[in-house]
């Protein structure tokens, strides 16, 4: 295989790497919980300052860029402390947005949060750099490492690799367990599992913080990969790409919304970009985005449990002998 | 009025204003151990109201409720349910894209696994409790002839099946006091005697329930005692035979 081509596969395994993670908090908090998180976006935004501005050191008066809290922690603890701040965004935003409120003004609420999110880190420009927003981020282990490029990009997506395998752990346990198909049942039925002794606020708050966490340390894997980081990256259409992904994977199944992953932010994205640019200037971006929403829409529609369905939860015959057998799930569909 | 003499639960001077209205207008009366008291009155008469107040879904405007001796006034439903009243819905409530057998296994309580602490202890932490509530939860079903709808989603049941889920959830989450909203409600006719059949059934083991009803024929045979509201006061209570005698119930309520 070419350079070239090296380059780009391992670029695009990076950025599935990132999407498919992304993938897991989403479906965490809207595919598990019920979350209709539409802010979700700000959370990675959040992880990937936090990496980049903990990567950078301190910022210089009169620099090129300004921000604050900069500082040189070595690898992995800016990605930790991605991770650790967008867990507390999520407690933040959780605080006002999740309790006492119905879900459609939930949604709304996030919504609303996602645009002054935006608008901030806009119009604060001492806080993160403003619309340039940061550049020049530092890669990880690259001054430790001696690596020639190609072999750098391989050991990034290792990094990623090992991150995402974390990753899959933490929403494995909770989707697996009984913490899970509580989480399950609060979304079909709020009022009735509070009914069943069950501390709905709380159960959701921590599936919210979760996904948070998840999406915090996202962010700051794919800061660290491409140095850079503007309010451009993170504008709220982002989260719909997120929220079409998982629904055209299987909401509700981390296998699936992988696929979805795959599928929508990662093969599509990356497929239009080979498609000739034609018709006005932007013509094939404006047209990404009307596609992604009639994906979403036709799915919704037409296969709303997606191409990899939440599986059916059944348990094996308690007959003597048998009793040690583990337990099965089988996937169908419906 | 007296002093909670063995009551399980005790309602005292219950109010509750929506806006104006007042819903529960000074409503007091007990729920003996062991029985099956019955709510009866007109609609609009704040029945409803009082079993959501009583459940902890509404707080009260003012009154008090205990339970075992207990102040439980205003605390939220998730805290209620722990000490074991346990409620049913008027209108089924089942968690559509579970399983029946799952719906079951969420209302089991303190459950091995469901905080995450636990769950990252890992399967063979939680499994063998889970088991346990599988066999509890087949047991039901097996009692309630639901075992062959054991991996169907719940969504996909019947009206009448939804309603004995319903029950079954209740049961499974290990009731000292019963709250049931209608539990008939919708059913056909031979599905609500076998209800009615499970419900005496349940009280011949003890259980204690406190159950709103409209069939009159069924309430004589179920409860005692009678607890009749109109206008979000109670205005009657004791056997049937005694409330059916009583002028003020005939007026609000028997005869229109």
């Amino acid at each position: 295989m070419s350079a070239a081509w090296q380059f780009y596969i391992s670029t695009v395994l990076v950025y599935l790497g990132v999407d498919v993670m992304a993938c897991w908090g989403l479906n965490l908090q809207f595919g598990v919980a019920g979350l209709v998180n539409f802010a979700f976006i700000i959370f990675q935004a959040a992880g990937a300052y936090t990496a980049a501005v903990l990567t950078l050191g301190p910022a210089t008066k009169g620099g090129f860029q300004q921000y604050v809290g900069g500082a040189h922690w070595p690898f992995p603890l800016p990605i930790l402390a991605a991770g650790v701040v967008g867990g507390l965004l999520a407690v933040l935003v959780g605080s006002f947005a999740i309790r006492r409120l119905r879900r459609d003004y939930e949604a709304m609420v996030m919504l609303v949060v996602s645009l002054i999110a935006t608008s901030i880190a806009t119009n604060q420009v001492g806080l993160v750099n403003g619309p340039n927003g940061l550049a020049l981020v530092p890669k990880p282990l690259a001054t430790m490492v001696n690596l020639s490029p190609l072999g750098y990009q391989w050991l990034f997506v290792g990094i990623t690799a090992a991150i995402c395998l974390c990753v899959y752990w933490l929403v494995h346990i909770v989707t697996s367990s009984p913490l899970g198909r509580t989480l399950r049942a609060i979304r079909d039925n709020e009022q009735a599992a509070a009914a069943l002794g069950k501390n709905v606020t709380g159960l959701r708050m921590l599936a919210f913080v979760l996904g948070g966490v998840i999406a915090g340390v996202s962010g700051a894997i794919l800061v660290e990969f491409i140095s850079a980081w503007s309010p451009g990256s993170w504008l709220y259409p982002e989260t719909f790409v997120y929220f079409t992904a998982v629904i055209v994977g299987g909401s509700g199944n981390n296998l699936g919304v992988m696929v979805g992953a795959l599928l929508v932010p990662v093969a599509f994205l990356e497929a239009t970009r080979f498609v000739p640019q034609f018709g006005p200037p932007g013509f094939i971006d404006a047209l990404q985005w009307i596609i992604v929403g009639v994906l979403a829409l036709v799915f919704l529609w037409f296969w709303p449990r997606g191409v990899i369905p939440e599986r059916r939860r059944r348990f094996p015959p308690a007959a003597q002998g048998e009793a040690r057998q583990p337990l099965t799930s089988t996937r169908t569909g419906r | 009025m007296s002093e909670p003499t063995g009551a399980l639960l005790a309602v005292r001077d219950l109010h509750r204003q929506f806006g104006g209205v007042h819903a529960v207008n000074g409503a007091s009366f007990e729920v003996p151990p062991g029985r099956i008291t019955g709510l009866i009155g007109p609609n609009g008469a704040g029945k409803s109201t009082v079993l959501n107040v009583i459940a902890g879904a509404l707080r009260p405007t003012t009154g008090k409720i205990s339970y075992r001796g207990q102040d439980i006034t205003g605390l939220p439903s998730y805290k209620v349910a722990r000490r074991g009243i346990i409620r049913t819905f008027q209108i089924s409530s089942e968690f559509a894209a579970l399983t029946v057998l799952e719906n079951l296994l969420v209302a089991a309580p303190s459950q091995r696994g469901e905080a995450l602490r636990q769950a990252a202890l890992g399967k063979r932490y939680w499994r063998p409790h889970e088991r346990t509530m599988v066999e509890r939860a087949r047991e039901l079903l097996a009692r309630f002839d639901m075992s062959a709808k054991e991996d169907e989603y719940a969504g996909n049941l019947s009206g009448g099946q939804k309603r004995l889920l319903e029950l079954m959830r209740g049961l499974m989450a290990g009731p000292a006091l019963l709250l049931l909203d209608e539990p008939m409600a919708g059913v056909n006719p031979s599905l609500a005697r076998r209800i009615e059949q499970h419900l005496l059934d349940l009280h011949g083991e003890g259980l204690t329930m406190l159950m709103i009803e409209h069939e009159l024929a069924v309430v004589e045979r179920l409860c005692d005692p009678v607890i009749v509201m109109a206008q979000g006061r109670v205005i009657s209570q004791g056997a049937m035979a005694e409330v059916r005698a009583d002028r003020e119930v005939l007026d609000a309520y028997l005869i229109g």
